[in-house]
């Protein structure tokens, strides 16, 4: 009796879980064993709703494709791909010579480049700021290391709150370092700016904070927060973020939206690549907020 | 302020002194208070752990209402995530929870009967003791890296539910090794002492009374397990856990160990970080069923541990 006690937990417990495993093998399901392929999809937190769209969308198209989608930012999938982990790699950033130069020597392929959309990044502030336009240079003296704009009223704004919420994000982001290499000259930040991980707690964040400003994928605009037009330089136009904008290549934050992969792509990669460049993976680029590659396509 | 017996001058005369025998004095009556009062105090502070569970509870219910349906739990997530169910994160919960027991619980319930059963107080038992409370205050987010080390890279397994599951183990083996421990040596020693006297090995001491004995002690440690294991983000996060992969609404076996999986916990974050315009309820919801699954599996092995218990012998 002892001995039956002393192994009846983890009998019971191991026969749960293999009737679990066990008797779903004989559902209906199992009369279509079709080989599943799995492509591993990583990077950008920009876009990783996008990729997620996709993902979701082209189940219906290729039931036996199951793509996986991760974020982390666009450095972790790149480092991923370059240690041959997943088979497509999302940035919003373009892939640095050294990352290339990695993924090199661990696979012996060199990473290869789709421009699958184009995204502008956004200067968000709260609904209410009066702020309509913003130029480089401001934005250097909120966001830069010895800039000294730290009050609204010093951008002629008589904003509710007046003292600078700044919303940034970290260093594994794509964006991020954008907007360090395009507005603040390769400067570093200013300390004190709100390290956000996902481009999503940005513009929340912003749209919390009457005294926030923050920069974030275009995709993002809620209905709390709006777009500050944006100039290169004092004097010149600023534009908003829109889609004609960005596809004039009119506003000065524009970028592309790039996904990698290991050498020629093959197999299910290839056909998901052939099938996110068509009209029809395109509409949905148009469908999550950015804009498609080829100008009239996917609308 | 005085015991009755200590003179007649504070008590009057003889019959009033008699029928006041026991009746409370002022040190009795005080003495009598302050246990009422730590009593209250006390019981409040019990109430109080119960408090924050049934807030936490109800709080979560009344916002997840909008979304709990059966559906929520069947369903694939769809709209772009901001409808449809979590199926598939609910099922890659229960492929990280079962692999990472499947590994610890053997290893861990032996090393712990090893521990308290075999081992002698040498250095070699005392290395291994601090090892496991060292392990046991690592943070999980180290116990995350170690994993993307370890089995990720090193071992070749790759992001996937394996590596994951891996990472978990190695979490939560030091509850189970410790829990089984305590479990055992609540056992009396008189019961061991008893059976060596009357010829048994320590094996056969062990497999016939120590362990039915206990049974229900180490059950409680592979019930905590469960709990951490299926709620923490950081050792899955990056070991071999999705934002999204697509599956069929309902499957039981969507992924293969060497898939990587969605997962409630990360799956609660991405939606409350990174999903744009989810609905209110969804995290909320989404908690509801993880919560929900811990119970389940915690009530499972309740009954079980209630039903050994009422055999126990002393």
């Amino acid at each position: 009796m002892g001995r039956l006690a002393a192994r009846l937990p983890l009998v019971g417990l191991l026969a749960a879980f293999g009737c679990g495993g066990g008797s779903s093998s004989g559902k209906p399901n199992a009369g279509k064993p079709a080989p599943r392929t799995v492509v591993r999809n990583t990077g950008s937190d920009t876009m990783v709703n996008l990729a997620q769209m996709w993902a979701e969308e082209y189940r219906r198209i290729s039931p036996n494709a199951s793509v996986e989608v991760s974020g982390g930012g666009s450095g972790v999938g790149i480092r991923d791909l370059a240690q041959g982990i997943v088979d497509i790699a999302n940035a919003s950033r373009e892939i640095t010579a050294s990352e290339k130069a990695q993924a090199l020597k661990n696979t012996g392929k060199t990473p290869q480049e789709w421009i699958v959309g184009y995204d502008a990044i956004a200067i968000y502030v709260h609904r209410d700021n009066p702020v309509q336009e913003i130029t480089f240079e401001q934005l250097a003296g909120i966001f830069g290391k010895g800039g000294t704009i730290e009050r609204w009223s010093q951008l002629g704004a008589a904003a509710e709150k007046d003292r600078i919420i700044r919303a940034s994000r970290m260093n594994n982001s794509g964006t991020y370092v954008y907007f360090r290499e395009h507005v603040l000259a390769k400067q570093d930040f200013k300390l004190g700016a709100l390290g956000m991980s996902g481009s999503k707690e940005v513009v929340e964040l912003v749209g919390h904070t009457p005294g926030a400003i923050g920069y974030s994928g275009m995709g993002y605009k809620t209905a709390a927060v709006k777009f500050v037009s944006v100039a290169a330089k004092a004097g010149a136009p600023a534009y908003a973020p829109t889609f004609e904008n960005v596809r004039d290549k009119k506003y000065p934050l524009a970028r592309s939206l790039n996904m990698y992969t290991l050498g020629e792509p093959q197999g299910e990669t290839r056909k998901y690549l052939d099938w996110i460049l068509s009209p029809a993976g395109q509409a949905v680029v148009r469908q999550a907020g950015y804009i498609p590659v080829a100008a009239g396509q996917g609308q | 302020m005085s015991p009755p017996e200590a003179g007649p001058s504070t008590l009057g005369s003889g019959p009033d002194r008699a029928a006041n025998l026991f009746a409370a004095t002022d040190l009795t009556r005080r003495k009598l208070r302050a246990q009422r009062i730590a009593k209250y105090a006390f019981g409040a502070m019990a109430a109080a752990i119960v408090l924050p569970l049934l807030l936490i509870l109800a709080y979560l219910l009344v916002r997840a209402w909008p979304m709990l349906s059966w559906g929520f739990i069947t369903e694939v997530p769809a709209n772009f995530m901001r409808g449809g169910g979590v199926w598939p994160a609910l099922v890659g919960t229960l492929y990280l929870v079962t692999f990472s027991l499947l590994v610890a619980a053997p290893i861990g319930v032996l090393a712990g009967i090893y521990l308290n059963e075999f081992a002698r107080d040498n250095w070699f038992t005392r290395a291994v003791n601090l090892a496991v409370i060292n392990l046991a205050g690592v943070p999980s987010i180290v116990h995350a890296l170690f994993g993307v080390g370890a089995f990720v890279i090193f071992a070749g397994l790759g992001k996937s539910i394996l590596a994951a599951s891996l990472t978990l183990a190695i979490m939560t083996l030091p509850v189970i090794i410790v829990s089984t421990k305590e479990a055992l040596n609540a056992v009396p020693m008189a019961f061991r002492q008893a059976c060596w006297n009357l010829g048994a090995s320590r094996w056969q001491v062990i497999r016939t009374i120590v362990l039915p004995n206990s049974i229900s002690g180490i059950l409680t440690g592979l019930i905590l397990q469960v709990s951490r294991a299926a709620g923490d983000t950081a050792p899955i996060m990056f070991t071999g856990v999705v934002f999204y992969m697509a599956v069929e609404p309902g499957t039981l076996l969507p992924y293969s160990p060497t898939d990587q999986c969605m997962a409630l916990a990360y799956h609660l974050y991405t939606v409350t970080t990174q999903v744009q315009d989810a609905p209110e309820a969804l995290p909320y919801a989404t908690a509801v069923v993880l919560i929900g699954f811990v119970f389940v599996f915690n009530s499972a092995a309740i009954i079980l541990r209630t039903r050994l218990r009422a055999k126990k012998k002393w």
